[in-house]
């Protein structure tokens, strides 16, 4: 085994990472603060690369700038869909669960009826889709932009929810819904917020997924259930998801390297499975509620 | 003489707060003993531990001669230790006589119950608890709709459908009429004759009536025991548990 | 008078006389194509009533049922395909093409019909019972169960799908002859099909009806009410819940044979995430807790889907994921509630013109 090959591996190994850890954000934020299981994330992601093709391709918004509007619109549909369903199911965990796939199902077929099933491509500039090499490594550009965005990402969530005011709010929220509401915080306001958030997270997610992939309706299925694992694993926290990404995906990379991406892949699924026996709360718990 | 529950030297320290401090307690066959104490005093906790819903730091608990320690839920309970909880726990979709007949857990192995359709015993059992509990009109109706003294008296039946040796009683007549705390103390007094209880209870009128023996928890640890007389005139109860009820 | 809806022997008559039906279909068709069809719809009646008995009743929400139906319709395809070669021509054609001259370990015991067939149905059943063993024993439930039998699904599916020498890959197994038993085959495209997919539907539907009638179902009831509680009363709530997974998981395994002996097929297909899911679709929108209005939401869903054919898919799908939306949202016990509702209402007429007794709230349903 040669050095360089292992070092592409780990490189290769972040990168994955990052895809899953971003898949993951909008899903931490909205199971930790809200505790719900939002299965219309995959959806939320397709929306979010579909959003992108839209502004490209019909008004002619440089790629860039399609990252931020993806976000935005993304976010509009979570908050139409938190003040429409979600609100009304929040002491239903496995009913959310569901109603969230059904819509799902009606998004991913909606697109598919106006869009039809054919592949669509997200431009990007030049620049981006080149590659460089570091020693012997080559690594591709837009893969190191989408590690960028997700550090962003990570860090703006942080700040959001550590040092501002509507952090403290949400993190009072999560504690104790009802000693928060009579210091004055309108939890369901709050949740509302953060459920657009977590939607938009996955909008941001999708566009950068339509480049690394091509856009098609189904094409959240496969995040969805590799990103929920992530928040399984962590406990609900953003600190819990990163490692957990960061765990899975060096793992992967590494199995991937000695086998193949499918066997890796199965490999992944099985070890949480024995770690859930082992941590079943997750990395980073919150307390067990008592009676 | 042994007693049917002994507890030696528990402790339990969430993250670095010790909750229980070296808490020992011997609970002699077939008297009812009742467990008092202020707020955060640790009443609650002491049943959690006896009762396995929380493993104990250190210590010990013994139950009719058996080492107990650590073990699940269901393996005390089956040893004959039956619960009745603080915030009272029904199955609230089940209906009144289903839930009877669910804690009328003589056999408790899954295969063997795939094949049972009638219960021998269950009936006359049945009967007997509902008549007690005044629930015979109610029987049908979902546990969900009950009122709070119903619920509460659903859940004494339930504990003594278990028929277990030794009942826990958490805050058993809390939010009851004056009527029916007085027909809860006529019962627990029949009970004391055939088992062993332990009562967790505010209510020092309630105590003074049923206890054998009152046993005052502070700060985790056990501060008095003895009758009620001995209790109401020792000091150090009265700083920590009596005076702290005089200013409320 | 009562609320018909809870009376057990209404039930059992409401029960006879759907089976009834059913028994009529074969006499009455003669097309086999479409027979063959109706059957497979059987065997989403299975799948239906199996998510049914688990979530249902056991207040186990499983994602990941197409596991034990996969894992059952690939040792039945093994098996019928192992019917098919001879000692001039031993190996598969899938080994074959994927350049395996000896049969792998992993086919052996399906050179045997009858071993086949135990196998077929133990090894999802046994998957059930060591998979829900851990997962149960660990305290791992509610939509975290749900979460990681959706993980476990995708686990085996992408296991298969790279495995191509032992399963065939994405091309799955494709039995060149219908299923024989001794010297008797099985024509899939006969009322033969129908009737042992009705036989298999009738014995699992009343075994299942049993068990929510025994003791066991009355504990795995409470369990779904509130599993802390149960433990004090002295079960074993992770046994329980093991042993109605794997109920559950054998009645699947079932199911996937009979899928297999129907259209002599299996591929990766049927361990897809969305199958597995419109099993509760099926069973949430007919009734989780009625193991009858969960069949029936497989027949309907499942015919009007291939009613309307490919054509309209996408269109049916979308109507499909809004009604999920409005059931879940307004009727979380289906349509079987509507039933339930409307009885209560006759039951309150009959009963008001006899007395003033004041109508208390519905016991939950005894099924």
């Amino acid at each position: 085994m040669e050095f360089g090959s292992v070092l592409n591996a780990l490189i290769l190994g972040l990168s994955i990472a990052s895809i899953w850890l971003i898949a993951a954000l909008g899903l931490t934020i909205i199971y930790g603060a809200a505790g719900v299981i939002n299965m219309a994330h995959g959806a939320l992601i397709m929306l979010g690369a579909y959003s992108a093709y839209m502004l490209q391709h019909y008004v002619g918004v440089p790629y860039l700038l399609c990252i931020p509007a993806s976000f935005v619109i993304v976010a509009v549909v979570g908050l139409i869909l938190e003040r429409g369903l979600i609100q009304y199911l929040y002491n239903r965990p496995l009913d959310t669960l569901l109603a969230t796939y059904g819509v799902a199902l009606v998004l991913v077929q909606g697109v598919r009826l106006i869009f039809g099933s054919d592949p669509k491509y997200l431009a990007v500039p030049e620049i981006f889709s080149s590659s460089f090499m570091i020693g012997s490594v080559s690594i591709s550009t837009f893969r190191v932009i989408v590690l960028a965005v997700t550090a962003l990402l990570v860090f703006g969530i942080w700040v959001l929810f550590y040092k501002t005011r509507f952090g403290v709010q949400v993190r009072a929220v999560m504690q104790n819904k009802e000693m928060a509401a009579s210091f004055g915080i309108n939890a369901s306001r709050v949740y509302m917020l953060t459920f657009a958030l977590g939607a938009g997270l996955a909008g941001v997610a999708g566009s950068l997924f339509g480049v690394l992939n091509i856009v098609l309706p189904t094409m959240g299925d496969s995040y969805v259930v590799q990103a929920f694992l992530m928040v399984v694993v962590g406990g609900g926290s953003l600190a819990g998801t990163i490692i957990a990404s960061f765990a899975s995906g060096e793992l992967q990379s590494m199995f991937a390297f000695f086998t193949n991406d499918t066997f890796a892949r199965f490999l992944i699924f099985v070890l949480i499975v024995v770690f859930l026996r082992f941590k079943p709360q997750g990395l980073f718990a919150k307390a067990g509620v008592r009676r | 003489m042994a007693g049917l529950l002994e507890i030696h030297h528990l402790c339990k320290s969430f993250d670095t707060i010790k909750v229980i401090d070296d808490f020992s307690l011997e609970v002699v066959e077939g008297t009812l003993c009742c467990l008092v104490g202020p707020n955060g005093a640790g009443k609650t906790t002491t049943m959690d531990l006896i009762t396995g819903r929380i493993k104990p730091t250190s210590g010990k608990l013994v139950f009719a001669g058996e080492d107990i320690t650590g073990q699940d839920e269901h393996v005390i309970a089956r040893a004959g230790i039956g619960r009745k909880f603080q915030v009272p726990a029904v199955l609230r979709d089940l209906t009144v006589r289903q839930n009877l007949t669910v804690a009328f857990s003589r056999q408790t192995n899954p295969f063997f119950n795939l094949l049972r359709f009638n219960v021998p015993g269950l009936k006359d059992k049945l009967d007997e608890i509902a008549t007690l509990a005044g629930l015979t009109h109610r029987l049908d109706e979902r546990a969900g709709i009950l009122s709070h003294g119903e619920t509460q008296w659903l859940e004494i039946g339930m504990v003594l459908m278990q028929s277990p040796r030794l009942m826990l009683m958490d805050e058993p007549i809390a939010g009851m009429t004056e009527g029916e705390i007085e027909k809860t103390a006529r019962i627990f007094k029949e009970l004391r004759k055939s088992t062993t209880l332990i009562v967790v209870e505010h209510d020092m009128g309630f105590v003074r009536e049923i206890a054998d023996v009152v046993t005052v928890m502070h700060m985790g640890s056990l501060l008095a025991q003895g009758t009620i007389q001995q209790i109401e005139s020792d000091p150090r109860v009265r700083d920590v548990y009596l005076g702290e009820q005089e200013a409320a | 008078m009562g609320n018909l809806y809870y009376n057990k022997t209404a039930q059992w008559i409401a029960y006879a006389a759907f089976f009834a039906a059913l028994a009529i279909i074969p006499m009455r068709i003669d097309d086999d194509f479409l027979l063959n069809q109706l059957a497979t719809y059987g065997v989403y009646g299975l799948l239906a009533l199996s998510i049914s008995l688990c979530w249902g009743f056991g207040g186990i929400l499983n994602l990941g049922q197409g596991i034990a139906f996969g894992l059952g319709a690939y040792g039945m395809a093994m098996t019928m395909q192992m019917q098919s070669q001879t000692v001039e021509n031993p190996i598969p054609p899938i080994m074959l093409n994927n350049g395996l001259d000896y049969l792998p370990y992993l086919w052996w015991p399906f050179q045997n019909t009858a071993s086949g067939l135990i196998f077929a149905l133990g090894i999802p059943t046994l998957f059930c019972a060591v998979f829900g063993r851990i997962m149960f024993k660990a305290r791992v439930s509610g939509a975290f169960f749900a979460i990681m039998t959706l993980a476990m699904l995708s686990a085996f599916y992408t296991i298969i799908l790279d495995q191509q020498a032992y399963t065939g890959g994405v091309n799955g197994i494709t039995p060149p002859s219908p299923l024989r038993l001794g010297s008797f085959e099985i024509d899939p495209y006969s009322s033969v099909g129908y009737w042992v997919v009705f036989f298999a539907l009738l014995i699992a539907t009343v075994v299942a009806k049993l068990i929510t009638q025994s003791s066991f179902g009355l504990v795995t009831q409470a369990i779904r009410d509130d599993a802390e509680r149960v433990r004090f009363l002295g079960y074993s709530v992770s046994g329980y819940e093991t042993v109605i997974y794997s109920i559950s998981g054998f009645i699947a395994a079932i199911a996937g044979c009979l899928w297999v002996m129907l259209v002599q097929y299996v591929s990766p297909a049927q361990l897809d995430v969305g199958f597995s899911i419109s099993m509760v679709i099926w069973a949430a929108i007919g009734g989780r807790m009625s193991l009858i209005g969960s069949i029936i939401g497989a027949f309907v869903i499942q015919g009007g889907q291939s009613y309307l054919g490919d054509a309209f898919l996408s269109t049916w799908l979308l109507f499909l994921g809004g009604f999920f939306i409005l059931v879940v949202r307004f009727l979380p016990n289906g349509l079987a509630s509507l039933v339930e509702a409307g009885l209560g209402l006759i039951a309150t007429k009959s009963k008001t013109a006899t007395s003033h007794e004041p109508n208390g709230a519905k016991p939950f349903p005894a099924e």
